[in-house]
């Protein structure tokens, strides 16, 4: 991103985060922090192109996204894997299977038959093999959370944006998500043992402090970058020290 | 006037981009995209099927069979033919086939829609590289299309056999091969494409509605019953509007 402006996702003329100079490079883990309401989920929808900007040029894998086609769009949408907050915005009518599988069926053009040997052993992968024919609309918000992750990661997409992974979790789902992050970010098996890339939003970095490689938060309309976990908390910024401090 | 000017115009442009999606990825993932509309014709279609007839039949009581009877009172039975083309066949069928499925699925459909769109599935759709319009569009486009086009057959042969047997048992001396030869003989080679275009017309017509209402308005939970009543309001006024526009057509017939 190179001196994007962030906007709201209902209100596009409302900037929420300017001057946002931001390059991820592959292999890398940002935890982007911010209070809640600071633009930490328009800018993920923005990096994936999901939604439009005020000025400045969004780029991702090389191809600018404001004058992309539809078709070209949903290209590189493909090649990255976007959890949403919350309940993760599961289809609610259909199950955790059919949500799971529905990239694979559509970018594949198979059946929910030729993809069910490969959705169900990802499910037991990351432990949701139990919940398969559950409604996704029914089930607990932590193992939806999860579900949506299921769905974001079944076509191996080069780049992994979580928005607040730990939200509301109790201590087990926030042990398995950090266990299973840090797998991703090592190179995990199930995806070709190649690191990869994540950005994480969240309103409350400690629990992420241990993963992140580099930091950036977004306070009062503005973007920063830090290189390391060491700068972003020792940083002396009075307002960034607020901020972090608040979180304490 | 002028917003309902504005939304013909926002609802063409919606046609043509979901007309153009139709067309551009026909052949894109139809081991997914097929069963969905197969859905929607089973929806609209099979399962209306019985209100479809029902109807049918009770506007062949109503209409077909009264009015046989007054013109055989007043000695004018060449007009049956024409009467029964005129009002059944090119007019009331079709109409009220695709109210049916406006009444029947359509508000559901814009419930739904509304519902994906407010609690965001539609951006997740996009997450994923799924085209919304290809996945939830296209599929209701198809089945509400096929739907109403061959309710509104069954809807004519369910009028026409019910008329008929009202009107034979209240002393119509015509058999029934006699009855539909004159029906047959009303009808000019010209009114089966007007027929299949007046229908797919509709079918178009009422899908587009229905898909613009639940997508298209940047949508809250709360805002879904309104939409579902703008639905139904501009659905039938683009129907009647459409319904006018053959008229020329068939007073020159």
């Amino acid at each position: 991103m190179s001196d994007v402006t962030v906007v709201h996702s209902r209100s596009p003329r409302l900037p929420l985060v300017s001057g946002v100079n931001w390059e991820v490079l592959s292999g890398e883990c940002w935890v982007v922090t911010g209070l809640q309401g600071s633009g930490k989920t328009a800018l993920l929808e923005t990096a994936a192109g999901l939604q439009p900007y005020l000025q400045g040029q969004v780029q991702v894998f090389g191809t600018h996204v404001q004058g992309a086609g539809g078709d070209e769009l949903l290209r590189i949408r493909r090649r990255i894997g976007l959890v949403f907050d919350g309940h993760g915005r599961l289809f609610g009518a259909e199950t955790v299977f059919e949500n799971v599988a529905l990239p694979l069926c559509y970018h594949g053009n198979k059946s929910l038959e030729d993809v069910f040997e490969e959705v169900t052993s990802f499910l037991k992968l990351l432990g949701l093999d139990g919940l398969s024919n559950q409604t996704a609309g029914r089930i607990a918000r932590p193992w939806a959370h999860r579900v949506a992750l299921a769905r974001a990661l079944i076509l191996r997409p080069e780049l992994l944006l979580v928005d607040n992974p730990l939200s509301a979790l109790d201590a087990t789902h926030v042990r398995w998500w950090r266990t299973f992050l840090m797998r991703l970010l090592e190179g995990h098996p199930a995806f070709g043992g190649k690191p990869m890339t994540l950005v994480l939003a969240t309103d409350e970095p400690r629990p992420l402090l241990g993963i992140g490689r580099k930091f950036a938060v977004t306070h009062d309309g503005k973007w920063r970058c830090f290189g390391t976990r060491a700068e972003f908390e020792h940083c002396d910024d009075p307002d960034l020290r607020e901020l972090l401090d608040g979180m304490d | 006037m002028l917003d309902g000017v504005r939304s013909s115009r926002r609802i063409g442009a919606f046609t043509l981009i979901a007309l153009g999606t139709l067309v551009t990825k026909f052949g894109t993932s139809p081991r997914v995209i097929r069963p969905r509309a197969q859905y929607e014709i089973l929806r609209a279609g099979v399962n209306v099927l019985p209100i479809v007839c029902f109807l049918g039949m009770a506007l062949g009581v109503v209409i077909v069979g009264q009015t046989v009877l007054l013109l055989v009172q007043v000695g004018q039975t060449k007009l049956m033919g024409p009467l029964m083309v005129t009002v059944v066949v090119r007019e009331l069928a079709p109409l009220t086939a695709a109210m049916v499925v406006l009444a029947r699925v359509g508000t559901a459909a814009v419930t739904e829609l509304g519902t994906a769109r407010a609690v965001g599935e539609v951006e997740a759709l996009e997450a994923l590289g799924i085209d919304p319009i290809h996945y939830l569009v296209v599929p209701r486009l198809i089945g509400f299309t096929v739907s109403i086009v061959c309710l509104t057959v069954y809807m004519i042969l369910s009028a026409l056999v019910a008329g008929y047997a009202v009107a034979f048992f209240r002393g119509l001396s015509m058999g029934p091969m006699e009855f539909f030869q004159v029906v047959a003989d009303a009808l000019s080679w010209v009114d089966f494409p007007l027929l299949a275009l007046k229908t797919l017309a509709f079918g178009v017509l009422t899908s587009m509605i229905i898909c613009y209402h639940g997508l298209a308005d940047p949508l809250r939970l709360e805002d879904i019953g309104r939409a579902t009543t703008r639905t139904v309001a501009r659905t039938l006024i683009a129907s009647l509007l459409v319904d006018a526009l053959f008229l020329p057509v068939y007073l020159l017939l």
